[in-house]
């Protein structure tokens, strides 16, 4: 039914007037690239301590930091960040064959060659990254092997990962530029301005489905099989935090690009509302009927920012889902 | 090497001229767009340039274009309850094949090679059971159907030894809204079909993929290469692209480990031509191109593509904002851009299906 409504009320507008109201460049200037910038920041932090020690006490707060940075950024999914399964490699998750576990078990106990940062760089992205770090930090068992090598390979490939997204976008012939040169000679990821605009709605229209699915539904389950152990990064207890720091990133993002669409800006906020107040870490409480209804509801506030964004931000951009993506066959 | 033969052999075939279609400027291919609110379909050059372009009704999904004639058989989006045979020189509609009472087009068809028999892919509207109807090529009165080998049949190709290749997509719908009724139990399978519709072959995917549903066909000499849809759990890895040779069992191919979600797990087009084999994602917003034996080559980012088609050098996709784009393994370019809403396929002309 939103899709129906998306699509008239999208033809109903003239495409040449919301570009006036919408700001590619502010929100790739003012808060995608200094975002990433502050990810590399953060992650080169953390490599820097764990260098220092390896003790989990000691690095948790520049964990902490480090994944904070992440969720800011963490809902883009396009440009550099897509180069070569970066992405993957920062944050590999849901991963519901354990395939993280596995390949880190492997590297655990691995010859010291394997944790070269060229020959680390070449591990399975399943094994790298935030998740790979919870793991070796928050472990579930006691591990097999002194865990500091493989927590050192991997501080140093995540900052080296980061600063390399973070590069990408910056500069002339950065991802930045390709953003706001879009329609110019020469451009041809970028066809046309709407197709930038068109980029950057879909990075918060799949933003929010992701949130929902993922972050939220993989802990809600059904209701006769809740699995509050799928909750993301539930060991380090980031499972609501995340959910938290994901809608103020898409909010930021929607602010940025489109200042006036009070709609959705207000449904952002009844969801973040609903989310700092949620008295439920890690989403423990999806097993009891009265904790999980508390986090469907929080749920259907997501498809309710994702419902309204697709009629009004889109309006204000001028775009829509695609006329392909949306359909299917 | 035999195959190798087979598919000089086709692409020669291909680009022998085709004498009706000079009519209308010699297109090498078909696709389906909307510009406004309006629907067409239209030919084009290997440059992506438009030779013609034909209203069409409402929304299209597949085309078959007759091997000699400038005919295209437009299918309706499912539930297919028509299909139309468009003049494309005049614009006019010179028939509208409706199937029969309890049958559902299911989007795609093939002629034979000599232009006389057209197969469509339909379902039993009731529990999605696949058929083949049979078409006469030039009256394209009802000649009857074959049993498809399995549930919710989607895309057919003819090999050149003019047996068919289906691709029983396993999933049965609902008749009125097409929802997916079987997505636990679904067992999508490849069946080769004489050319008097007996089984001659099977080939069905592994038990813990038997939710990949294989909807799409591309010809690749002795076989055929199939893109799939995943309806498994989106979080799990699994290949979109497989290689069929009759005889013998399907081979995956996986893409790189880095890009194993690039496509989201949906295969919307499928083209093999010298160049290798390309798939494509709206969903993803990707083109993933892999060798002639199946082996990764690279991934290509553009929102909403999805139309694909092998040409001498490279591939063309389409995509939905109005660009026709040049891929190789080496990147991609658009060729034209302004044009309609590009729609799922483009569909080759001269080549059965």
């Amino acid at each position: 039914m939103m899709r129906l409504a998306l699509i008239s009320l999208a033809a109903l507008l003239p495409l040449t007037a919301p570009a006036a109201q919408a700001d590619t460049a502010e929100a790739v200037t003012e808060l995608i690239v200094p975002a990433y910038a502050a990810f590399a920041t953060a992650t080169a932090a953390l490599d820097t301590a764990t260098q220092q020690s390896c003790d989990p006490a000691v690095l948790a707060p520049a964990y902490h930091a480090a994944f904070d940075a992440w969720m800011a950024v963490a809902p883009l999914r396009l440009g550099p960040v897509e180069d070569g399964g970066r992405a993957l490699a920062i944050q590999f998750w849901p991963d519901p064959k354990g395939l993280g576990a596995k390949a880190q078990k492997a590297l655990l106990q691995a010859d010291p060659a394997a944790l070269t940062p060229d020959a680390f760089a070449q591990q399975s992205v399943a094994a790298r990254g935030l998740m790979g770090l919870e793991r070796l930090l928050w472990p579930e068992k006691p591990l097999p092997a002194d865990p500091c090598p493989l927590l050192r390979a991997t501080t140093a490939d995540l900052a080296r990962v980061a600063a390399a997204v973070s590069a990408d976008w910056q500069g002339d012939s950065g991802y930045a530029a390709l953003l706001q040169t879009a329609g110019e000679p020469g451009n041809s990821t970028f066809l046309s301005p709407t197709e930038a605009r068109q980029a950057l709605f879909t990075q918060i229209y799949t933003g929010l489905e992701a949130l929902r699915d993922q972050r939220l539904g993989r802990p809600l389950g059904t209701f006769d099989k809740p699995r509050p152990d799928l909750a993301e990064a539930r060991a380090s207890g980031r499972s609501l935090r995340n959910v938290v720091l994901d809608l103020q990133a898409l909010r930021a993002l929607t602010v940025a690009l489109a200042p006036d669409t009070p709609k959705t800006q207000a449904a952002f906020d009844h969801a973040l509302t609903l989310a700092e107040t949620l008295d439920d870490p890690v989403f423990a409480g999806v097993a009891t009927p009265g904790g999980r209804l508390k986090v469907e509801i929080l749920q259907q506030a997501v498809t309710a920012i994702r419902d309204t964004a697709g009629v009004e931000l889109a309006a204000v951009l001028g775009v829509d889902l695609g006329f392909n993506a949306a359909d299917g066959d | 090497m035999a195959s190798r033969r087979a598919f000089l052999a086709g692409l020669a075939a291909a680009a022998m001229p085709k004498p009706g279609w000079a009519a209308v400027g010699n297109p090498a291919f078909l696709a389906a767009g909307k510009t406004g609110e309006a629907y067409e379909i239209c030919g084009l050059s290997e440059a992506g340039e438009i030779l013609f372009r034909q209203p069409l009704p409402a929304r299209g999904h597949a085309a078959a274009a007759h091997p000699l004639r400038p005919e295209a058989v437009a299918f309706a989006r499912r539930p297919g309850t028509f299909a139309l045979v468009l003049d494309c020189v005049t614009g006019a509609v010179r028939h509208r094949l409706t199937p029969p009472e309890g049958r559902q087009f299911n989007g795609h068809g093939a002629f034979s090679a000599d232009g006389s028999l057209l197969m469509t892919s339909e379902v039993v509207a009731e529990g999605s059971a696949g058929r083949i109807g049979l078409w006469n090529g030039r009256t394209y009165a009802r000649l009857g159907e074959w049993d498809s080998g399995g549930i919710g049949p989607h895309d057919m190709k003819r090999l050149p030894t003019g047996a068919l290749v289906v691709a029983n997509g396993g999933i049965a719908t609902d008749p009125g809204d097409r929802s997916k009724l079987n997505i636990d139990t679904m067992r999508p399978n490849l069946t080769l079909l004489s050319s008097d519709g007996d089984v001659l072959d099977q080939a069905e995917l592994d038990a813990e993929l038997h939710q990949n549903s294989i909807r799409h066909l591309a010809l690749t000499g002795d076989g055929v290469a199939f893109a799939m849809q995943w309806e498994g759990d989106a979080a799990e890895p699994v290949p979109l692209l497989g290689l069929w040779t009759p005889g013998r069992a399907p081979v995956l191919c996986p893409p790189a480990e880095a890009e194993m979600f690039a496509m989201k797990g949906y295969a919307g087009s499928i083209a093999a031509g010298p160049a290798g084999i390309g798939i494509t994602s709206p969903k993803g917003g990707a083109v993933m191109l892999f060798d002639t034996a199946g082996a990764y080559l690279a991934t290509h980012r553009r929102a909403d593509v999805c139309g694909l088609a092998a040409l001498d050098s490279g591939f063309l996709a389409s995509d939905g904002g109005g660009a026709l784009l040049w891929v190789t393994a080496a990147g991609m370019e658009p060729l034209t851009t302004g044009g309609p809403q590009w729609d799922n396929h483009v569909v080759p002309v001269g080549m059965a299906g």
